[in-house]
């Protein structure tokens, strides 16, 4: 008996885990790089975002080629020449957020703590979210910063003016209640 | 024994945490399945070296290309400065949409004024599904303007024009290496001697191997099957570098074709790959690249 308590108490667990996830499939991502030379800006509209309430923990996922930039080559060169789709095709977020309280309506700021990979580089970041609960439905949004220097992307010295040092990263991800 | 037990379970329970954690990205990936990934880039340019490569420019693209080729006279001693002779090819390339493009251009040493049509009809799938390759349909047509001497020789409009078709086949074999085949059938206009076939079959290979994000190494080669019988023809060959910079893209080569056009470099070579003059040219190809149609609605 004194033995399947812990099982028991496992299922439980993992029991109450299956429910309550939300996810976005259309989510935004977009990123801005601002020189005197030339303003870059992408955005990638089918990045995907999942949150389990019951733990607060969130993961996000995006194709780097499905960022679609104002030029079209600047697409080409960015997923050939600095990103290395072929070889890292994904960038993912993995994390939870902080204090997060999945029954407060309306808006709510919290930090969202965890890790992002891209370019076969993973960071710790902490990135303030806007959290807002309208009519049930989740919607997170936030700006960071990121150091192209940070995630091993190698910017050729003769374009080193045209990219900037940091870039910032804007998104913003609409929740529906998700059936597996 | 019982706070070892409660730490056991709290631990068996941090557990499953992070296992439920990896599921979440594991929910995300099977929903990404679904979009279907092509393999981009497996050139970065309309050209391998000489010749075309599968890749076509995407919609409201245009290319302002500008190729030269650069050599010497056979002659001990010239006063030319750098290279006795030059031939430009000048020409503008527009994607009318993102398989299908079109260009125009002139040559200066042969006199030849060339137009050519290319469709991406197949587009290479990444991972086991969808085609193993790419598949682009290339056409043109070229018009030899210069005055022929010879008045035995037929030189009416249709004895100028030669037609080049080309089925292009490549694969990206690795995100650094991709080859290209490229069965090809020529129609050759001017016709100069009776022994001379004026249909020719060519199967040209062509290879790029990226050196580094921005530069990297190609090469080309085609061989006739039925070549020229007047004059002695050899394949054109082509080893280069090709290097591009945010809307400049530069090639630069060392080949034996003096030609540009298709029907002319494939099919009427004449001279041999190696360092005697004027047989080795060197070759640069400058492309500036205009966008006219903007990606992204809100600016």
């Amino acid at each position: 008996m004194n033995k399947l308590i812990p099982i028991f108490f496992l299922f439980l667990l993992s029991g109450q885990q299956q429910q309550e996830k939300i996810i976005a499939r259309q989510g935004r991502v977009a990123f801005f790089s601002y020189t005197s030379v030339e303003n870059i800006k992408a955005e990638n509209n089918q990045v995907l975002s999942i949150i389990d309430l019951s733990n607060d923990e969130i993961a996000v996922s995006m194709l780097m080629n499905a960022f679609v930039f104002e030029k079209a080559l600047m697409r080409e060169h960015f997923n050939e020449s600095y990103v290395e789709s072929d070889i890292y095709p994904k960038a993912t977020f993995e994390g939870k957020i902080i204090d997060f309280d999945p029954a407060q309506d309306g808006e709510q700021t919290r930090m969202v703590k965890g890790t992002f990979s891209m370019h076969g580089v993973s960071k710790e970041l902490e990135i303030k979210t806007k959290i807002e609960k309208v009519q049930g439905k989740y919607i997170l949004s936030g700006t960071f910063e990121a150091f192209v220097k940070d995630y091993d992307i190698k910017v050729p010295p003769l374009l080193a003016g045209n990219i900037a040092k940091t870039i910032s990263v804007d998104f913003r991800f609409e929740y529906q209640p998700y059936e597996s | 024994m019982k706070a070892k037990e409660l730490l056991l379970y709290l631990f068996l329970a941090c557990g499953t945490n992070s296992m439920f954690a990896q599921d979440l990205l594991g929910i995300l990936d099977e929903e990404q399945q679904a979009i279907p990934q092509y393999a981009e880039a497996s050139f970065k340019f309309s050209r391998i070296a000489i010749g075309h490569s599968i890749e076509t420019r995407k919609k409201g693209i245009l290319d302002i290309f500008v190729a030269n080729r650069f050599w010497n006279t056979p002659a001990d001693r010239t006063q030319s400065f750098v290279a006795d002779r030059l031939s430009t090819r000048i020409a503008l390339e527009y994607g009318i949409s993102d398989r299908f493009m079109m260009g125009f251009g002139g040559t200066t040493w042969d006199g030849l004024f060339d137009g050519f049509l290319k469709y991406k009809l197949i587009r290479q799938q990444k991972g086991n599904k969808g085609s193993p390759f790419t598949v682009t349909l290339f056409q043109n047509a070229s018009y030899f303007s210069e005055a022929v001497s010879n008045p035995a020789v037929e030189d009416d409009l249709s004895d100028r024009l030669s037609f080049t078709s080309q089925l292009l086949i490549a694969k990206k074999l690795s995100p650094n290496f991709s080859l290209q085949i490229s069965p090809t059938f020529i129609r050759r206009g001017m016709s100069y001697s009776e022994a001379d076939p004026q249909n020719h079959f060519a199967i040209g290979f062509g290879g790029r191997y990226k050196l580094g994000g921005h530069v990297s190494f190609v090469s080309e080669y085609y061989y006739t099957t039925n070549p020229i019988e007047s004059f002695d023809t050899y394949g054109p060959f082509a080893l280069g570098v090709n290097w591009e910079i945010g809307d400049v893209m530069l090639q630069f080569m060392l080949t034996n074709a003096v030609n540009m056009v298709e029907d002319a470099f494939i099919a009427q070579t004449r001279n041999n790959f190696n360092f005697r003059n004027p047989n080795l040219n060197f070759g640069f190809n400058a492309t500036y690249i205009i966008h006219f149609k903007r990606g992204l609605k809100n600016k």
